[in-house]
């Protein structure tokens, strides 16, 4: 049961379609700026990872921001965010500082996780994130317990995971898909299909497109041009809808193409260089970029306000400590009360009609 | 005050917790109408409903990963383990999602696993395992181990209350075997050990199904020996004062692990004692363990590689005489 | 023991060759009713199972009586003979030691086959150790009831409880008998482990309980802290040569006296020979060689009290016999309590004799500031390998003893210790 979005009310301007009525302008440039302070920000961190002063290993997901942004602008306050390693732009919309992201790829004590863990393995409880683990994908569980603790307490609101591929052959997988189908509970899982796991293949990872599979646990699935942020926006804010509306979760699956290696050391040669090509006349970046220019906007302005910001904050990035070598073994555990998550920032102008 | 069995000690928590607590949430297989595979739950359903006496599909890494995401929200959610076995399906979510999440993104985790352990019934080697210490090795998650049904009661309460994920560590042994008065309402039993009985010429460390078998191993007073029995109850945090006090008195150690010998919750006891009580010693640290076997079926063979009281006793002979 | 300024009879005793000998046979008579006899002259010949030995005099005076018919077997105790010591004897004489009594050292020696006290090889646990040090407890003294004669927190605690030895060693003032140990200020006990826990004592036979009423003497005690801190200090090694003591046996029932004046002349020979063990070497390091006197120190027992070592001075000027009359002197009047200071310092070699009871190796321990110790032990009648001129080997049954000699390996090296040591024996079984 895989659907095309048909954006309802579609506006033709210039080259570029408006895919959702529910956007307004700013709307739009905040995705664009979402987009644009993402790749910005990984641009300049993979920049200080070749310069070695990145510790670790540095993932990006070059070519595939809208999946998160679109998704992300769509989530409300309240909501709760499982947000994963090539999906910079959701923590950017959620209200994460840019230093702060910064400092944490870099190892600092400014970092989301004061160095305890590296790259995008980080979520600001503040703003309701859960930051990732390595085991992919596990938090597929985590935000299924989210939503069903939602719907437990009959709260109208929802949670959202992203997860690749490659990860929905393994277990947890299956275990919160159906889970979240028996219960139907107001989830959404975002399947970043970016058409390779590392070096694999779709074709070694599934017999069947995954977003068949939603049929065979019982709720609905959608494929969507994931290089589009506003077609993801809309198809994310339908799930929700669908979410808190009591009618359970969906499975999106966002086609996309994850135009980097697997991580900064992959030079992804084993990718057909045609199909880099391909891939490349669809960025979608480029894309909401011509949208906005369509509609009038000046796009160089958003561009450099965003370079001026991501200088600011590599600035004060670089500035900051490391975290002191006494602390390594403090806070394993938690000694006072235990704080819920918090509300993150939600600029989509939909919020405003419920104050 | 009432008198009841671990069983039903641990059902009165879980009780007068979730009357106490609207956050409390009961997942787990057949906990609800059912009542549970060893009736901890019964009745449950009926008062508390479906939606707090969640009947989980089967699917272990889920009801722990799920459990985590409600903690995080705001909910206290108590897993079961059908038996303690079956964690291991649920590892991962355990230690790399629930263990370390709060030391690495300052977010809290606040739930229990209780995990149903220990042989003795020819559970075979799936339904029979000790497994505390794989759990005690993964940083950020505390281990709890009750062998009375007063502590069973409070160790629960106070695992409920702890902002942290706690393993509760059940032993099935204990169900309808010891019984003792336990108080009404909810109470904390802190995580410490508890001295079982006091001596001075050497002392049993030990906990759980242990305690029992250490106590009846030194009923007869082991030639007029002075014979101290401790009660680990917690074993992270292990509760390394209690040890050393002890050892100061006794000097002699015998450490029983129900788990198997290597690497098992007394291996780290005795590292402890050998590091920090090495003057107060008169001899060297005894342990009396399960051997690295898979628990097996047929009992003349369970009861061949199980510590039982004649294990125990014997060891506490050798080494008085040393 | 008793005292008395009349006539007294002393008994002589058939006496215990061995833990588990239980009697003796008498083979010969050496005196007669009457007879005049000296301390430590041969009063009869006994054989048991195990070896065939004198039983000497324990005091002076005259022969009393002879009760015992020759080639009659008695239980081990049996009083063999009396001696008449004469009125004006002095105060305090020990009569001959009970022969149920544990086998007693004569000399600073480490017994191998009991739990006695002694630096004695035995591992302490730490919280034994610590309790000692805490109550300034010689742990040497301690009786264990543990694994093996172990000494067990139990047994160390009982001395405390017990009120035992919390002796300060720093404020026990000079013995009445100057003590040869040279009277350097006491240190505090060390709190260093006593000994390797390799040295594990055979188990304590059977009685060996310890008697917690029982209190060390001064000088019991005192002894214990120097033979502590000579093993403490000095590298101690022991070597030992077996030596075929016929020509010994033969010369010295000619000339009526014991083995162990021949050992004396023997050593003080080899001394001059290798000086390296004629000498001292003292805690600030002072090492002093000593190329032609030999001070001879001759460790004698006193009993349960303990034991004392008169010296021989300038030992090399004297005969087998000058030697043997000498000794006899001195121990006489060891026992009585009669030593100046003067004969209890000085000595440049220990020899040390205890084996009128059967046993046949010791460890001894060094007596400092002395660099080594010889141990002479029972003469025991072995099957020996004899080789003839013509290169021919037959068994043939010999006396044989071991020498032990302790030495300090600060001082010396092992080579040099094995060949005083030949040099000894081939002053014994020669007369080169």
């Amino acid at each position: 049961m895989s659907t095309e979005v048909a954006p309802p009310g579609e506006e033709e301007v210039g080259a570029v379609a408006v895919v959702s009525e529910h956007l307004t302008p700013d709307d739009r440039i905040w995705l664009l700026r979402s987009m644009l302070l993402m790749r910005g920000l990984e641009e300049r961190a993979m920049s200080l990872y070749r310069q070695g002063r990145v510790p670790g290993s540095f993932y990006d997901g070059f070519g595939q921001e809208a999946v998160s942004a679109g998704a992300a602008f769509a989530m409300a306050p309240e909501d709760r965010l499982c947000v994963l390693h090539r999906d910079l732009a959701a923590h950017v919309i959620r209200g994460v500082a840019p230093a702060r992201i910064l400092a944490q790829y870099l190892g600092r004590a400014a970092g989301v996780t004061r160095g305890r863990d590296g790259n995008v393995h980080f979520g600001d409880p503040e703003l309701g994130c859960v930051g990732m683990v390595s085991m992919l994908p596990d938090m597929m569980l985590v935000a299924t317990g989210m939503a069903m603790a939602f719907k437990l307490r009959g709260e109208r609101r929802c949670a959202i995971t992203w997860f690749g591929d490659g990860s929905t052959s393994r277990g947890d997988f299956h275990e919160a898909m159906n889970w979240a189908g028996v219960q139907r509970l107001p989830v959404i899982f975002v399947l970043e299909n970016n058409q390779y796991a590392y070096s694999t293949p779709l074709d070694k990872q599934f017999a069947v497109d995954p977003v068949e599979r939603a049929a065979a646990y019982g709720f609905a699935g959608v494929t969507v041009d994931g290089n589009d942020v506003e077609a993801m926006f809309e198809v994310t804010r339908e799930a929700r809808a669908r979410a808190v509306g009591g009618g359970g979760p969906t499975l999106i699956e966002a086609v996309t193409m994850r135009m980097h290696g697997h991580a900064a050391h992959d030079d992804m040669k084993y990718v057909p260089k045609a199909q880099v090509e391909e891939w490349r006349a669809k960025d979608p970046v480029d894309r909401q970029a011509a949208r906005l220019a369509a509609l009038g906007v000046d796009v160089a302005e958003v561009r450099a306000a965003v370079a001026a910001e991501i200088d600011l904050a590599t600035e004060e990035a670089l500035a900051s400590p490391m975290p002191d070598p006494e602390t390594a073994a403090l806070d394993v555990f938690c000694s006072g009360e235990a704080e819920v998550l918090g509300d993150g920032v939600a600029r989509w102008s939909g919020w405003v009609e419920r104050s | 005050m009432p008198t009841m069995t671990y069983l039903q000690a641990i059902s009165s928590a879980l009780r007068d917790e979730m009357r106490a607590d609207q956050r409390v949430l009961l997942m787990g297989e057949d906990i609800g109408e059912f009542g549970g595979a060893f009736k901890v739950t019964d009745g449950f359903f009926d008062e508390f409903g479906p939606e707090r006496v969640m009947d989980t599909p089967l699917a272990e890494s889920a009801i722990i990963g799920c459990a985590v995401g409600a903690a995080v929200v705001g909910l206290r959610p108590v897993c079961e383990m059908q038996f303690a076995d079956f964690i291991s399906c649920g590892f991962d979510q355990l230690v790399n999602v629930a263990g370390k999440m709060y030391y690495r993104q300052g977010l809290a985790v606040p739930l229990v696993v209780r995990m149903p352990s220990g042989g003795g019934f020819s559970g075979g080697p799936f339904h029979s395992q000790n497994p505390e210490a794989w759990f005690m090795h993964a940083p950020g998650l505390k281990v709890v181990a009750p062998s009375t049904a007063v502590d069973a009661k409070g160790l629960l309460c106070h695992a409920i209350h702890d902002p942290n994920p706690v393993c509760f560590m059940e032993h099935k042994h204990l169900y309808r075997r010891v019984r003792g008065e336990v108080p009404d309402g909810v109470f904390e039993t802190p995580f410490c050990a508890r001295v079982a009985q006091p001596g001075s010429d050497l002392v049993v460390v030990c906990y759980g199904a242990m305690v029992e078998v250490a106590l009846e191993a030194v009923a007869d007073g082991l030639d007029g020996a002075s014979v101290e029995v401790l009660d680990l109850r917690s074993l992270v945090p292990l509760d390394e004062e209690a040890v050393l006090d002890s050892v100061a008195r006794c000097s002699k150690v015998v450490i029983v692990d129900e788990a198997n010998a290597t690497c098992a919750a007394g291996a780290q006891v005795a590292a402890l004692i050998a590091e920090k009580g090495f003057e107060l010693l008169d001899g060297p640290v005894v342990r009396v363990a399960t051997p690295d076997v898979p628990i097996p079926f047929s009992p003349p063979l369970e009861a061949a590689v199980l510590p039982n009281v004649e294990r125990v006793r014997e060891a506490c002979r050798e080494l008085l005489a040393y | 023991m008793s005292s008395s300024r009349t006539d007294l009879l002393v008994d002589v005793t058939m006496p215990q060759m061995g833990v588990s000998v239980v009697e003796g046979t008498l083979v010969a008579w050496r005196v007669g009713v009457g007879d005049r006899v000296e301390a430590d002259q041969t009063i009869c010949e006994i054989s048991t199972d195990k070896i065939d030995t004198e039983v000497p005099a324990p005091v002076a005076g005259v022969v009393a009586e002879l009760l015992i018919e020759l080639e009659s077997t008695v239980p081990v105790g049996t009083v063999l003979a009396r001696v008449a010591v004469e009125g004006g004897a002095p105060a305090d004489v020990v009569s001959a030691p009970p022969a149920s009594a544990q086998p007693r050292s004569a000399a600073p020696v480490a017994a191998a086959d009991n739990g006695s006290a002694g630096s004695d090889g035995r591992y302490y646990s730490p919280i034994v150790r610590r309790i000692a040090v805490a109550h300034g407890i010689d742990l040497s003294t301690v009786a264990g009831t543990g694994r093996g004669g172990r000494v067990r927190k139990q047994d160390v605690m009982a001395v405390v409880d017990g009120g035992g030895a919390a002796f300060a060693p720093a404020a026990e003032p000079p013995l009445h008998i100057e003590s040869p140990y040279r009277p350097e200020p006491v240190r505090a006990v060390s709190p260093r482990p006593e000994v390797t826990p390799t040295r594990v004592l055979a188990p304590a036979p059977a009685g060996a309980a310890a008697d917690d009423s029982a209190q060390l003497s001064r000088m019991r005690r005192t002894i214990g802290e120097h033979m502590k801190r000579s093993l403490e200090t000095a590298a101690t090694c022991t070597t030992w040569i077996e030596a075929d003591m016929g020509r010994v046996e033969a010369s010295r029932r000619r000339l009526g006296v014991t083995a162990l004046a021949f050992v004396a002349r023997a050593c003080v020979g080899a001394l001059r020979e290798f000086p390296a063990l004629n000498a001292w070497l003292q805690e600030d390091g002072t090492y002093t060689r000593f190329d032609r006197e030999v001070h001879l120190g001759i460790a004698v027992s006193l009993g349960e009290d303990g034991l004392i070592v008169p010296v021989v001075r300038d030992a090399h000027e004297l005969s087998e016999e000058g030697l043997a009359a000498r000794v006899r002197e001195l121990a006489s009047r060891a026992r009585a309590g009669g030593l100046t200071p003067d004969e209890v310092r000085g000595a440049t070699f220990t020899i040390t004799n205890p084996g009128q009871y059967g046993s046949i190796m010791a460890t001894p321990i060094i007596n400092q500031p002395q660099v080594a110790i010889l141990d002479l032990e029972a003469i025991v009648k072995r099957p020996v390998v004899v080789t003839d001129p013509d290169g021919n080997d037959s068994i043939a049954i010999r006396p044989m003893t071991v020498l032990g000699l302790s030495w300090d390996h600060r001082a010396l090296d092992g080579a040099l210790a094995a060949q005083f040591l030949a040099a000894v024996k081939r002053r014994l079984e020669t007369a080169a």
